[in-house]
């Protein structure tokens, strides 16, 4: 029987808390996570495999969430994962910028496995 | 479980009994825990010291108003916005091009029927402006309807937390239909100037309501007891045109009685009302209303 490989996502978050709790979350909806603690370090983990979605926190060190998912889409096949930006940012104007650089969905801290669900299915993932 | 609970046992029973004879609703057994949480938020904002003063008071002095405000606490649905979405799916792409030619020039009227906090409304009323271009000439009205409850009084005030609005809303319509209030997010103007509210027993008579020509009656069929369900048939029968349609959600059926509806589905859960209906309309029971099927309707059977 062939078996169909879990879809993948990448969490990006600083906060290790909140990558866990997503993680559990994804795993509970059959997607399987990996997890990256700032921007550079998740560009460096899409150069070497492009994950299915990513979730995107917006403040981080090194390397803020805007900025990674403007060079995410530049990268070879960057323009392929569906990312859910996943943040405290509440203002419109916030979330009109990070959709014009190609965020698929935007969820608003906090949340909850339901919330999280619902937004991948908007993005079309599950 | 009992010592998280504070009514006496006879109380729950009463309740669902009340439930019953004023909704047609039966509550089940697993319903006790709901109870307590619901009915204790309802007695605080009605200003009771706690959930027993308020249960002894509806029962002592069997108050009306605040017996449709306890059962309408009991049935209010965890709502989320363009929940069941095949029914959107039918709506934009089957039952607004079908009624497109005959309500080209007016005004097409569609009813959530148990309307509860809104979502269902808000939802169709963005599809509707989404399509506009699709559908010219064609005004579409949104009306929505349901017992008296803090419910639809939140439903009237378009405002929804943030937990709500991601619950089933994209986030483009969020910020195109939304403004941020405080921590809230309230429907703009633009939108709300085309909704209504009506505040409605949803058992009783409906002689002094106008006619639809969508009414939209979906998920709660199964919590109705047999001869409420008959009811509310016969009610929704009357406020539909002739031509209209009828939508439960996407898994529900008339079964065996059509209610003057056709007796197959124009699309899952969506019949097309054949009979006569009290508004007078000498509209004709044309061709143009009836969705193509072999062109329209949607096979989801895979979904």
């Amino acid at each position: 029987m062939k078996v169909t490989p879990k879809k993948t996502c990448l969490i990006v978050d600083d906060s290790k808390m909140i990558r866990r709790v997503a993680a559990r979350i994804l795993r509970d909806l059959k997607i399987e996570p990996s997890e990256a603690g700032d921007g550079r370090e998740a560009i460096n983990m899409c150069r070497s495999s492009m994950p299915d979605a990513i979730l995107l926190d917006w403040n981080m060190p090194v390397m803020d969430g805007l900025e990674f998912l403007k060079t995410l889409r530049k990268e070879p096949g960057g323009s392929e994962p569906i990312v859910v930006f996943c943040t405290a940012e509440r203002d419109v104007m916030k979330i009109a910028e990070a959709l014009d650089a190609g965020a698929d969905e935007y969820v608003m801290k906090p949340f909850d496995s339901d919330i999280i669900e619902s937004k991948f299915f908007e993005a079309g993932f599950v | 479980m009992s010592g998280v609970l504070s009514l006496q046992p006879s109380y729950y029973e009463a309740l669902k009994r009340l439930t019953l004879e004023l909704a047609g609703v039966k509550l089940g057994e697993d319903h006790t825990f709901l109870i307590e949480t619901r009915l204790s938020a309802l007695a605080r904002k009605e200003g009771f010291e706690n959930l027993s003063d308020m249960i002894d008071q509806l029962f002592s002095r069997g108050q009306t108003r605040l017996a449709i405000h306890v059962v309408s606490a009991l049935l209010e649905r965890s709502a989320r916005f363009f929940n069941d979405r095949k029914g959107y799916d039918v709506l934009g792409e089957t039952l607004l091009p079908a009624l497109h030619p005959l309500y080209r020039g007016g005004q097409l009227r569609i009813l959530s029927f148990g309307c509860s906090s809104g979502q269902e409304v808000y939802s169709t009323a963005i599809l509707a402006d989404q399509m506009k271009d699709v559908f010219p000439g064609m005004q579409i009205e949104v009306t929505g309807v349901d017992y008296p409850s803090l419910a639809l009084e939140r439903a009237k005030e378009g405002r929804f937390t943030h937990f709500e609005v991601q619950r089933g809303l994209p986030i483009r319509y969020l910020i195109e239909y939304f403004d941020r209030v405080g921590e809230d997010w309230v429907v703009k103007e633009s939108l709300r100037s085309r909704i209504r509210f009506l505040d409605h027993n949803l058992l009783s008579g409906i002689e002094d309501m106008e006619t639809y020509q969508i009414v939209m009656f979906r998920g709660s069929l199964s919590q109705y007891s047999p001869p409420a369900i008959v009811r509310i048939m016969r009610n929704l029968s009357r406020l539909i045109a002739r031509n209209g349609y009828l939508m439960l959600g996407s898994d529900e059926t008339l079964g065996e009685m059509n209610f003057g509806f056709n007796e197959a589905p124009v699309a899952p859960g969506c019949y097309l009302k054949v009979g006569k209906d009290n508004s007078g309309s000498q509209e004709d029971v044309s061709e143009a209303s009836r969705p193509a099927k072999t062109s329209q309707y949607k096979d989801y059977s895979a979904a």
